[in-house]
């Protein structure tokens, strides 16, 4: 006899921990400032340096708020290879990021003998406005499309499902941002799109598995076909989370502090999107199921 | 075996033989010729061998060049060598497989392989209130053209290998030079725009601060720094008693067979502009009545009647110097009244004299201030961390993901190991073959593959697992199993092809990522419904077959 877990059965405790854990992240998230968008959405310069040996990081901060700059500062390696990322958002007011990127490299070379720039970004506050109108723009457009497709491949209660659940996975994700201040920048926007992505994928699968034991005649109710199919298809959102989340681990370890953000932002994505799968997508389709038979 | 095997094995055989060659030229044993300065030191020979170790490296000296023979010399080494000292330039040597086969080397973006990206944006605003005129959607992209045009030019002086300078929309340009040797002095000659005006030169001052010049400083040289050279100017003027409506600049001149140029004497200016950079609004190389190359200009209509004045006949005789940047680099002699808004310089001009004139009137032609708006610069040693870093994780990510596969399907687990290792060797190719760019987050978006390729497997082989839990032969297992998946994996993927395709549009380093993306969704459904399902079919041939290892 195949085994069967009740996953519905704890639908109510499953909204009301997402709930309580969107709660916290974004109570966490207001405490430490709000979403800390990175230098690609509101100007500012960026810059990877190394430094000479006995400079450390306090140091260059106390350097800097001394100057009044107000700036993320990271260190990244050591010993020879003693290097930072220091990140500002714009400098004064109104300045442009070359300036902003002159007061900055001047202060620090006033300050510190030797300094080598691995790596400079400036971005100045124009691009940014642009680029967070596009972004939203893509999320709802994706999201349409992805309605569209599923409405046709499936039926809508369970494309609602779907976009329920990816909703569901990019607050949380962004949200989790907010709270680690991590900067939401290009690659972080890409890993919230990539968990988008990944979501959908891991509950069509256990989707497909409803239709597919919905169209087998037999006395169950649609409640426990649902779990019936997230049970079979159990071992297989499992795996596929642990080949993936242990790929992106990888990557977070080695991939180096460039991408490391990138990678944290996806860990995190991962092991949400497979937990809504299991708990999150198919309560929704119940609910639009009952809700419109009625 | 039927015959549609054997087909289908051929045709396996081929694809994977000709994505392994695809991939050579950038995983392969590659040659990099360094092409060394004259007055290279044996130090710093030295410090270039010490970065090819023997053990590693074959290298070949030869008569102020070498050779270098190894794996891992990726296009950020290459940069990276360029900038050591000592050497001129240094290039990869095309591989074998570029010159018999289709193969290319992988593009890497700039984060990888080192250099700048800078977007440039014009303020048609501020130009349209400078003129009173409102500007057509036509009117700018033509100007943003031209700023093209004229950023090329500059740009040229660098000698970037591989630049790509093209227009974002109408109001905006992307400038990307990889491996660029001195990106502050890049930035500098682009950022410095349009400031090209013309002066009346007066000949009685000018003759005097040479004087003074030849009496006083004697055969020293002028100096370099323009700090100095303003310095110097100042003490001149003090010298000769300059009157408050005149000043002192330098007359450049270029020195022969060279791009650079030098301050050769000073000449005294009237401080009035006559007329600004953008009141030309045209120039090109022509011939004039004698046959010698010239340069040819018009005016803008504002101009015209300010050229007339300027070239009355009170001025005839003297010179109207072209001003660059502070800086005097041509000074034709006025000789007829223009009425006409269109004029020619004469003189006995080499064509690169002309083509030098023209460019510096084109440049000031440029009615609209560019303004640097995104600047991303990236050393390629960093680059060359990257790749570095991002391929141990690939490896890692890899291996551990085979590990457990091997480990939970075992022998399933092997052919999706194999898989796994075909999908790297055809997302790579892909990508080199079509010219896609690998970026940093294109290798995330590699790594991300790796854990996902493997998603297809799973649900085919737990879908064989039930089958033949319910009691079906491993063929037939085999047979539903990957036909109930197809449409699973299908409906899956498509969804995630979705989400990459709008990822692709993001701009910058993104695209690269998404592109990886969707690549290796193509792929890893190719392999697993193709290629696996090819050896599963080819592992239950056997008639007898009991039991099959998942």
């Amino acid at each position: 006899m195949e085994r069967v877990i009740e996953f519905l059965r704890y639908r109510i405790v499953a909204y009301a921990f997402s709930l309580i854990l969107f709660a916290l992240l974004v109570t966490g998230t207001i405490i430490n400032g709000g979403i800390n968008w990175g230098i690609d959405f509101v100007g500012g310069v960026k810059l990877i340096a190394r430094f000479e040996k006995n400079v450390d990081i306090a140091k260059i901060r106390d350097v800097l708020s001394t100057n009044d700059i107000h700036a993320m500062v990271q260190n990244i390696g050591t010993g020879v290879k003693n290097e930072y990322i220091i990140s500002t958002k714009l400098l004064g007011k109104g300045e442009s990021s070359e300036k902003s990127y002159e007061i900055l490299k001047k202060v620090l070379g006033d300050n510190f003998k030797t300094i080598e720039y691995l790596s400079v970004e400036t971005v100045g506050p124009a691009i940014g406005d642009f680029l967070k109108r596009e972004a939203a723009k893509l999320f709802s457009i994706a999201l349409i499309m992805m309605l569209l497709y599923l409405s046709f491949r499936f039926e809508v209660k369970y494309a609602m499902g779907v976009i329920v659940a990816l909703v569901h996975d990019i607050s949380l994700s962004l949200a989790f941002c907010g709270l680690l201040q991590l900067e939401i920048d290009i690659p972080v926007i890409a890993a919230l799109l990539t968990i988008f992505g990944y979501s959908a994928n891991d509950t069509i699968v256990v989707f497909d598995r409803v239709r597919e034991n919905v169209q087998i005649k037999s006395k169950q109710t649609f409640l426990e076909i649902i779990d019936r199919s997230i049970s079979q298809s159990m071992s297989r959102t499992l795996l596929t989370s642990l080949t993936t989340l242990f790929a992106v681990f990888a990557l977070y370890m080695l991939g180096g502090d460039v991408i490391n953000d990138f990678a944290l932002t996806l860990l995190f994505g991962i092991v949400i999107g497979t937990y809504s799968t299991l708990y999150i997508a198919s309560p929704v389709v119940l609910a639009w199921e009952r809700f419109s038979s009625k | 075996m039927t015959r549609g095997f054997i087909y289908k094995l051929i045709f396996i055989i081929f694809i994977i033989a000709f994505g392994i060659v695809l991939i050579l030229p950038t995983f392969g044993e590659n040659e990099m010729e360094i092409i060394l300065q004259d007055d290279v030191t044996e130090e710093q020979v030295a410090s270039l061998l010490r970065r090819f170790p023997q053990d590693d490296f074959e290298v070949t000296r030869k008569q102020g060049a070498m050779l270098i023979r190894g794996f891992g010399i990726s296009d950020a080494v290459m940069n990276e060598i360029r900038i050591y000292p000592g050497v001129k330039d240094a290039k990869i040597l095309k591989h074998w497989s570029e010159k018999v086969f289709y193969a290319k080397k992988i593009n890497l973006g700039l984060d990888l392989q080192g250099g700048m990206q800078l977007v440039l944006q014009a303020d048609y605003e501020k130009m349209e209130k400078k003129t009173g005129e409102k500007l057509s959607e036509s009117d700018r992209v033509d100007i943003t053209e031209q700023a093209l045009e004229m950023l090329r030019n500059r740009i040229d002086k660098f000698g970037v290998s591989e630049p790509s300078i093209r227009a974002k929309g109408s109001d905006a340009i992307e400038i990307q030079l990889p491996g660029v040797k001195d990106p502050k002095k890049v930035k500098k000659a682009i950022g410095t725009t349009g400031s090209v005006e013309y002066r009346l030169a007066d000949d009685a001052y000018t003759q005097l601060a040479g004087q003074w010049l030849k009496e006083q400083y004697g055969e020293k040289e002028v100096p370099i720094d323009p700090k100095q050279q303003y310095e110097l100017l100042q003490e001149i003027s003090k010298g000769v008693n300059l009157p408050d409506n005149l000043e002192l600049l330098f007359f450049f001149q270029r020195e022969e067979g060279s791009r650079r140029i030098y301050p050769a004497y000073p000449i005294a200016l009237h401080n009035k502009v006559a007329l600004a950079g953008n009141d030309i609004s045209k120039a090109w190389i022509g011939k004039d009545e004698y046959g010698r190359l010239s340069v040819h200009f018009k005016t803008t209509a504002d101009g015209a009647s300010k050229f007339a004045q300027v070239t009355a006949e009170e001025n005839h005789g003297k010179k109207l110097a072209i001003v660059i940047d502070e800086k005097v680099r041509s000074a034709p002699q006025i000789n007829v009244q223009i009425t006409t808004g269109q004029a020619l310089i004469q003189g006995d001009f080499t064509m690169e004299e002309v083509e030098v004139l023209s460019r510096i009137i084109k440049e000031g032609a440029l009615p609209v201030d560019l303004t640097i708006i995104e600047e991303r610069t990236v050393g390629p040693s960093l680059g060359q961390d990257s790749i570095e870093s991002g391929f141990k994780a690939i490896v890692v990510g890899m291996s551990g993901v085979m590990i457990f596969m091997i480990l939970y399907y075992k022998l399933g687990g092997l052919f999706a190991s194999i898989g796994l290792m075909l999908n790297m060797v055809f997302i790579l190719s892909l990508l080199s073959r079509f010219g896609f760019t690998l970026t940093l987050p294109g290798i995330a978006g590699l790594i991300l593959t790796v854990g996902m390729a493997v998603d297809a497997n799973v649900i085919i082989y737990e879908r064989i697992k039930e089958e033949i839990r319910d009691g079906k032969s491993p063929r037939a297992s085999v047979s539903f199993g990957f036909d109930r998946a197809f449409w699973t994996i299908f409906d899956a993927n498509l969804t995630t092809l979705i989400a990459a395709i709008f990822l692709s549009r993001v701009p910058g380093p993104i695209k690269g990522f998404a592109v990886t993306l969707i690549i290796g969704v193509i792929s890893s459904m190719f392999v697993a419904l193709f290629i696996t399902r090819f050896v599963f079919e080819l592992v239950t041939l056997k008639k007898d077959l009991k039991k099959l290892s998942l």
